[in-house]
């Protein structure tokens, strides 16, 4: 095989795989919510977009610089998480599905009409950095700005994971989404873990917002889209409720998405990450990592 | 201390609970038992929340717990165990009691010491609970990795974990050996004697009769009988209500 060609498979593969991690955090935070709920929130990655869209408020309004408009994002995107679960899930009846599933729908378009409304449609310049920084290692270029999405998203995943294993926060959060009837006669107040996921997972999805964002250096509410369905994708894959397999699902998608991009060009990219998803509900519809099990 | 007054449970047409009025004394040993489908477990079910009483209410120590969310109760002083295990399969032993003793300790903490401080699986609380279950060695398997002895041990502990002032014990001598039923018959006294009410229902008659101080009767979700274990099988409407199983009858007679 040609020498280029396998330089600039590997080169997509790597681009790929470090963006990959913000698909990696949305997955997981499909998966926290449906952990705990059993439901899935198909505003997750409309509400993650709008929170990203407050840090860049920031800039408009005091000309903050990146970290403060990362941050911003993050915690603007939590607190929208928190509105979501008001909205769609707290008051939504448990015993119809469908109530919140649909509810979730509405919200996303809810958030996109809103975003369009109040960007006028228009991208707005996202702050990057390391963009020009870029570490060569023979003819494979590590880009800098997607380095420090890797980065910031790898320490996002390590800060979450003491969450859940070290805290009773996340003892709790693991309690209720194994036996939520014996948590809440342990004492948890399933209603409060809930909320914290929603806060928790929204937190998540911001600073995937906020990487997506800076690793192209523009906000678009196009994103939304993207986020929301390549994050679903990676899930499916990964297996809906395991954070391993979002993490993995995440990367797949990162690296497949940049694979086809460089084989047969942006138009068609999606087209081949969505025969991916086929193939995986036809062949593995349990995900990778998926459990059998269930919970009652 | 806990009393029950009227309690009815209707589903649809059926009438599993049927105004049944309880009241169990502080310290004691009460037995509830009665053929398959008498109510027993609906009226457990209906003191710890799980279900809403169609009519009555529940009672600890004359606080009305009758509008309170599971939690709530549990933060009250009402524990149980499932006649069909609910551990927490993917947490360790010593995680399965933490979950209950930090259910417990978040009542009096603040926001960040009830959320974020770690290592709770540790406490001095936590290896005693395991001694009392004989589970020590176990401490960091996988609860979903134990035996069913070993499971029934662990939700005791666990529910023992969240400091109740009662236990409501559901079947816990289930596929258990005669052997069995006797150790766990004096784990319920020591629990009794460390100042913790116990509501058992157990099919084993051997084992209710044995440990309580006094039981009470269910037929067709209605209370027809309650005293002492002795009075309890002499009781005519008793015999009867067991009769249409002899196999019932003759344990009932030989417990």
């Amino acid at each position: 095989m040609d020498y280029f060609l396998i330089i600039d498979f590997v080169q997509s593969l790597l681009d790929g795989l470090l963006f990959g991690t913000t698909y990696a955090l949305i997955g997981i935070g499909f998966t926290l919510i449906f952990g705990v709920m059993r439901k899935l929130n198909l505003a997750y990655g409309a509400a993650a977009l709008a929170g990203t869209y407050i840090g860049v408020a920031a800039t408009f309004a005091f000309d903050a610089p990146p970290p403060v408009v990362f941050l911003l994002s993050a915690l603007g995107s939590g607190a929208i998480g928190i509105v979501v679960y008001y909205c769609c899930f707290r008051f939504t009846p448990t015993h119809y599905p469908m109530a919140s599933l649909l509810a979730s729908v509405g919200m996303l378009l809810f958030i996109d009409e809103v975003v369009i409304h109040a960007s006028h449609g228009m991208p707005l310049p996202y702050p990057s950095v390391f963009r020009e920084a870029t570490i060569e290692l023979g003819d494979i270029w590590v880009r800098g700005d997607l380095l420090f999405v890797f980065f910031i998203c790898v320490v996002a995943m390590a800060v979450l994971f003491w969450l859940l294993y070290r805290t009773p926060l996340g003892l709790a959060t693991r309690a209720v989404s194994q036996q939520p009837r014996a948590a809440a006669l342990c004492g948890i107040d399933p209603t409060r873990v809930n909320l914290l996921t929603f806060g928790l997972a929204g937190i998540l999805g911001g600073i995937a917002g906020a990487m997506t964002a800076a690793a192209v250096g523009v906000l678009s509410p196009i994103i939304a889209m993207g986020l929301t369905v390549k994050g679903l994708i990676a899930v499916v894959i990964g297996g809906l409720g395991s954070i391993p397999g979002a993490i993995i699902g995440g990367l797949l998608v990162g690296a497949a998405e940049n694979v086809f991009l460089m084989l047969r060009g942006v138009t068609e990219r999606d087209i081949y990450v969505m025969l991916l998803l086929f193939l995986f509900l036809t062949l593995r519809p349990g995900g990778l990592f998926g459990s059998t099990a269930g919970r009652d | 201390m806990l009393a029950l007054d009227s309690l009815s449970k209707h589903f649809g047409g059926v009438r599993a609970v049927d105004g049944i009025s309880l009241t169990l004394k502080e310290g004691e040993i009460f037995g509830l038992i009665g053929p398959n489908g008498s109510g027993k477990s609906t009226t457990i079910n209906l003191i710890t929340g799980l279900y809403t009483p169609t009519t009555g209410t529940v009672r600890l120590d004359g606080r009305d717990l009758t509008a309170m969310a599971q939690h709530e109760r549990t933060a009250m002083g009402v524990a149980r165990t499932f006649q069909n295990i609910r551990l927490f399969g993917n947490l360790t032993v010593a995680e399965n009691l933490w979950v209950a003793q930090n259910g417990h300790e978040q009542r009096r903490a603040h926001f960040l010491g009830r959320w974020f401080r770690a290592g709770g699986e540790h406490s001095p609380e936590i290896g005693e609970l395991l001694k009392f279950s004989r589970l020590h060695s176990k401490r960091d398997v996988q609860a979903s990795a134990l035996s069913f002895g070993e499971m029934r041990r662990l939700e005791m502990a666990r529910a023992l974990a969240s400091r109740p002032r009662v236990l409501l014990l559901d079947e816990p001598a289930a596929g258990a050996s005669r052997e069995d039923g006797q150790i766990l018959a004096e784990r319920i006294r020591e629990t009794r004697d460390r100042g913790v009410t116990v509501l058992l229902i157990e099919h084993m008659m051997e084992l209710v009769m044995g440990i309580s101080d006094r039981v009470a009767v269910l037929n067709f979700g209605r209370k027809i009988a309650e005293g002492s274990p002795a009075e309890v099988q002499a009781n005519a409407d008793v015999r009867a209500a067991y009769l249409g199983s002899k196999h019932k009858d003759e344990e009932l007679i030989h417990a």
